[in-house]
């Protein structure tokens, strides 16, 4: 029989290993949802059922025309940008420099508010609407739910930045980790949906 | 029950052994029996070679999938019948540790995988055939249209019915769809079946061999009415045919 | 339990502000916030969502109005219960203190413990094995409703409508009464101990997994009043895109569900991982662990296909797209792949726990080393692997691929293979053993005879051209009873009496155990091969009247489900009786060797004082002392 210590009293390395494995865990789960979603966007396009993936034009309906795929990729560049920011305090807190870690965690907050502006503004100023076949459905379905993904991140860098803000990652930090794993996934993710889009 | 003070003889001199040998031995040919023929009865005479091959392969599966499972009832009816112990306190440990034995999951193993390749390769020989009929040349072509709750029948002159005919030994080929939610199309004694797809033609092909009335039912869920979405099918000989379909065609035509 | 030291990162002095709100959220406060805020939203969708031209058929304005209130029901409960009050405080970076911790574990609540946020998971076992038997309370009530309205031919006095609604709300809530049935109770209160653990990985996240599932009942329940779910428990569209409103509270259920499969999931398989006592290698991890993490991790990748195709459901009934309607570009048969995808794993995520725990209880009751421990292993890993792989199956006679359908057939039937291990496994164990005959011991054999009837049906269903006859008829409802039921439940039934003592520190009542035992299963042969017959004899499945050439079995099926219910209900009578005033349980009834049994009754709140160190397998009986 060991004698090991109290529950309480783990070792941040342990809780942090522990976290981090939980995270990717639930990843694994927002992974095949991704998945799945280009698995409709490809199926449906391939099915082209009716031929009314892009609907052409009718009497009262102007034929459908798909959004230019450099707005998915403007929106991946964006969270891109994002992650580094993110990943640049990272190293900072590495090093021990508390600036580096705020500065970073900041810059990140501010381009995920910008990314989720620049996706609102994708969705609303869409030139079709819900019932305008294949194509239209699946962009609102991948738009919405990236507008989705990339709230969460407006959540979790503004909860970042601001425990950094209050110096609470000066024993350990690896929430910072985690939150980086997030941003991983988040740019992989908006890239999926932008290559998936790049497909009319 | 102390086999272990025998000195222990082979494997298969043991009481134990040999008690699950004669049980199985018991056991295998009436779950064949037993299972084969409830299930053959069940199903009623078929009305095509497609129904008498599903009847067949329903048959040899039991056949082959009894030995397996009177083997595991053997060994547990053996099991049971001698080494029970009831009461509130739980008997000694088993004196006999088998923690595994490879050449056990060896041949269990073996013997799965060679069932299911056997399984595989029957299926398979069936699926070809039917897969074949849908190509026939030779064969009429019907379009079916399911409809919440109905069946329509196209015929390739033109006649249109909500009851279907057909000839007697002659190949048919069903072109399937629906106008509104999925149903299943489904010729019971006929043993085929497809789904109705709005959007969509599917195909499945028979040749029925036996003149009489038989059941065509929907096999999908498709609302309020799914249980009264069924109707017959009437096969008749070839002069019989012809002539209903004849005098359909004219009344169709002419609506 | 010495609780000294507090954790250095946090501020007692900041915690104890917001104290009192954590205190006052419970059920009570939860459904009322639910209610409020679904009222809410409800009257303002009614005023402020513009009225729409007729016509549209898939876009409409009671969806919406519908939907939103769900939503927010939804958020409003959660919020109630507390479940928000984590994820703020770590964005207000003020973490959760040890006392605020210990007060979320139930600390000194008594039996208020169950009506709140608590994250000890013995307390989310008990809740989950309430839920459990309410969900088979229901659905059982419904399938004795479907039974006695198929009693007789003419039957008919259910409303089809109705009796539709019955069929898809018994379909759905059986399937999700039996996915928790072993991982939520005895997953979470069993397994944490069995591994030498004080709690889960993620004690919150254990109480968010468990209210979710309050929170997702409500909208089913909900949609019962609004139309129903009239689709079966599969909705297929485009047939669900022209169900009543009824359909919206399907697809909240199940989106709901859906992440609380996946926070358990993260959750079990982490704390497995991770947090198994020193000197728990992989082999000598009990099989029980293994059944509970294949089965939780297969739902991982699985459920979120389930989420988006009802996602896709609402949008298309909500919002107007066209994801399902062919008219429109869409297809039925994404659909179905995206359903069939989720489904068929799903069906594993109910058997392996259920087989896994008949596993763990055959050598405690056979005195004998569980056999071929690898094997065993292999067999869920087989199983969990090859059933990704096998969803077209289901399809087959869809027509979407016809070329598919051989490949499908040859992993379908590939299955049988490592299914085949667990037989080997359970006879090998029992094989020479000295079988207590205890209802457990029991079970292992009604497990036995039923999965080998379920498994041997399904090689004939597997079978392309034998499943052109048999697909969408009664006999397929059978097959998978004879393997949810026959097999699943049964193993859920023997994993309550053994784990009983353990759970409320009383015996299961011995006579009633063995009663209800037989009731049920001899309900259960006679009602399922009544069902085989009549779906072998071409009556399809979900119908309300039937020809008069199938009156003879589905009467033998009527009078088999009444012996099921009556069987049931002496259960329900053994668990209340047994656990109000039953014989005190001594720590260890069974003999066995696993670690849940070398804790004292009741379970002190961290399990351990002193964390066990394991030495060997939990196996050694006999001779094996490895």
């Amino acid at each position: 029989m060991s004698v090991e210590t109290h529950a309480h009293h783990e070792h941040p390395d342990v809780v942090g290993s522990r976290n981090r494995l939980g995270v990717i865990l639930i990843l694994v789960a927002d992974i095949a949802f991704a998945l799945s979603m280009l698995f409709v966007y490809f199926y449906l396009r391939m099915q082209n059922v009716n031929d009314m993936w892009l609907p052409k034009a009718t009497a009262d309906v102007p034929a459908t025309t798909p959004i230019s795929s450099s707005t998915g990729y403007t929106i991946t560049a964006i969270m891109a940008v994002g992650l580094l920011a993110h990943f640049y305090g990272l190293k900072g807190i590495q090093a021990k420099n508390q600036t580096q870690l705020k500065l970073g965690g900041q810059v990140a907050l501010i381009l995920s508010l910008v990314g989720l502006g620049y996706q609102f503004n994708t969705i609303a100023s869409s030139p079709f609407t819900f019932n305008s076949g294949g194509y239209a459905s699946c962009f609102y379905l991948i738009t919405i739910l990236n507008f989705v993904h990339i709230v969460l991140t407006v959540f979790i860098a503004l909860g970042n930045w601001n425990r950094s803000r209050l110096g609470l990652y000066k024993a350990d930090h690896w929430h910072v980790n985690i939150v980086n794993v997030w941003w991983i996934w988040m740019t992989v993710s908006s890239l999926l949906g932008a290559f998936a889009l790049s497909f009319t | 029950m102390s086999l272990d003070t025998e000195k222990t003889p082979q494997w298969w001199k043991k009481k134990d052994v040999k008690q699950t040998f004669v049980i199985w031995v018991i056991l295998t040919p009436i779950i064949g029996y037993v299972g084969s023929t409830v299930q053959i009865r069940s199903m009623g005479a078929p009305a095509s070679e497609t129904m008498a091959s599903v009847i067949n392969l329903m048959g040899l599966f039991t056949w082959v999938a009894a030995p397996v499972a009177a083997l595991v009832g053997a060994m547990c009816l053996t099991t049971l019948l001698t080494k029970s112990h009831y009461g509130d306190n739980p008997p000694h440990e088993a004196e006999n540790e088998i923690r595994n034995s490879p050449r056990a999951n060896a041949i269990w193993v073996s013997i799965s995988a060679l069932l299911c390749l056997f399984a595989l390769v029957v299926g398979l020989i069936v699926l070809q055939k039917d897969a074949g009929a849908l190509t026939d040349k030779a064969a009429m072509n019907i379009n079916v249209t399911g409809q919440q709750w109905v069946w329509n029948y196209d015929y390739e002159n033109g006649a249109r019915s909500s009851v279907l005919y057909l000839p007697v030994n002659k190949p048919v080929v069903f072109h399937v769809t629906s106008k509104d939610v999925k149903h299943s199309f489904w010729v019971v004694q006929m043993g085929i079946k497809i789904d109705a797809n709005p959007g969509y033609v599917t195909e499945t092909a028979v040749t029925p061999n036996k003149i009489g009335v038989f059941d065509i039912r929907c096999a999908e869920l498709c609302g309020l009415l799914h249980a009264y979405m069924q109707n017959k099918v009437h096969v008749v000989s070839q002069a019989d045919y012809d002539a209903w379909v004849k005098t359909n065609a004219t009344t169709e035509a002419a609506a | 339990m010495t609780t000294t030291m507090d954790r250095p990162a946090s501020a007692p002095g900041q915690s104890r502000r917001s104290k009192p709100l954590i205190e006052r959220l419970n059920i009570f406060t939860a459904l009322a916030l639910g209610a409020i805020s679904a009222l809410v939203v409800w009257q303002l969708a009614l005023h402020f969502l513009p009225q729409l031209p007729d016509g549209q058929q898939y876009f409409n304005r009671e969806d919406k109005i519908t939907l939103l209130s769900m939503v927010a029901w939804f958020i409003g409960f959660m919020t109630g219960i507390g479940a928000l009050i984590g994820p703020f405080r770590w964005l207000m970076g003020k973490d959760l203190s040890h006392d605020e911790n210990m007060f979320y574990a139930g600390k000194d609540l008594g039996v208020k413990r169950y009506f709140r946020y608590t994250t000890d998971h013995k307390v989310v076992g008990i809740q989950y094995l309430v839920m459990t038997m309410l969900i088979f309370f229901i659905g059982g009530t419904l399938a004795m409703l479907i039974r006695t309205n198929l009693g007789h031919p003419q039957g008919g006095w259910i409303h089809p409508q109705a009796y539709n609604s019955i069929v898809g709300t018994h379909g759905i809530i059986m399937i999700v009464g039996t996915i928790i049935m072993v991982t939520g109770p005895f997953g979470n209160f069993i397994m944490p101990i069995m591994i030498g653990a004080r709690d889960m990985a993620f004690p919150r996240l254990n109480a968010l997994s468990f209210w979710l599932i309050v929170a997702a009942a409500v909208p089913l329940i909900w949609g019962q009043f609004i139309g129903g779910i009239t689709t079966g428990w599969t909705a297929y569209n485009p047939l669900a895109s022209q169900a009543p409103l009824g359909m919206d509270g399907y697809i909240m259920f199940i989106c709901i569900f859906a992440i609380s499969t996946m926070v358990a999931g993260a959750n079990i398989t982490t704390t497995v991982i991770r947090m198994r006592a020193k000197g728990m290698t992989w082999n000598r991890t009990p099989i029980f662990i293994y059944g509970t993490v294949a089965s939780v991790a297969l739902a991982l990748p699985a459920f979120p296909v389930f989420f988006l195709s009802q996602i896709m459901s609402a949008m298309d009934r909500a919002l107007g797209t066209s994801f399902y309607d062919t008219t429109h570009g869409g297809s039925g048969w994404l659909y179905e792949n995206l359903f069939w995808i989720m489904g068929h794993p799903e069906v594993y995520v109910i058997l392996i726990p259920a087989v896994a725990a008949l596993m763990e209880m055959a050598p405690v009751f056979a005195r004998n080393p569980l056999f071929s421990f690898n094997i065993a292993v292999l067999g869920i890993a087989g199983i969990s692997g090859l059933s990704v792989l096998v969803w077209a199956h289901h399809m087959y006679m869809a027509g979407w691929a016809p070329l598919l359908n051989a490949p499908f057939m040859l992993t379908t039937e590939l299955i049988s293979i490592p299914t085949g291990m667990l037989f080997l496994v359970l006879v090998g164990t029992l094989w020479r053993g000295r079988l207590w005959v205890t209802m457990p011991m029991a079970s292992i054999f009604a497990l036995l005879w039923n999965f080998m009837i379920g498994g041997i049906t399904g090689i004939y269903l597997s079978d392309v051209p034998a499943d052109a006859f048999l697909h969408g008829s009664m006999y397929v409802t059978a097959h998978f009873h004879y393997t949810l039921m026959g097999a699943g439940l049964t193993g859920a039934l023997a994993s309550l009496v053994y784990w009983f003592p353990k759970m409320t520190g009383r015996m299961f009542d011995k006579k009633l155990s063995w009663i209800s035992f037989w009731m049920v299963q001899i309900g259960f042969n006679v009602a399922f091969m009544g069902m085989f017959l009549v779906g072998l004899a071409g009556q399809p499945r979900r119908v309300e009247t039937y020809a008069k050439m199938f009156s003879r079995g589905n009467l033998i099926t009527t009078i088999g489900a009444y012996v099921i219910m009556a069987g049931m209900l002496v259960l329900l009578h053994g668990v209340i009786s047994s656990w109000r005033h039953g014989v005190k349980a001594p720590m260890n009834p069974w003999q066995a060797k696993t670690l849940e049994w070398s804790v004292a009754n009741p379970i002190p709140l961290e399990n351990f004082d002193v964390l066990p160190v394991v030495t060997a397998d939990a196996y050694g009986y006999g001779k094996a002392k490895s």
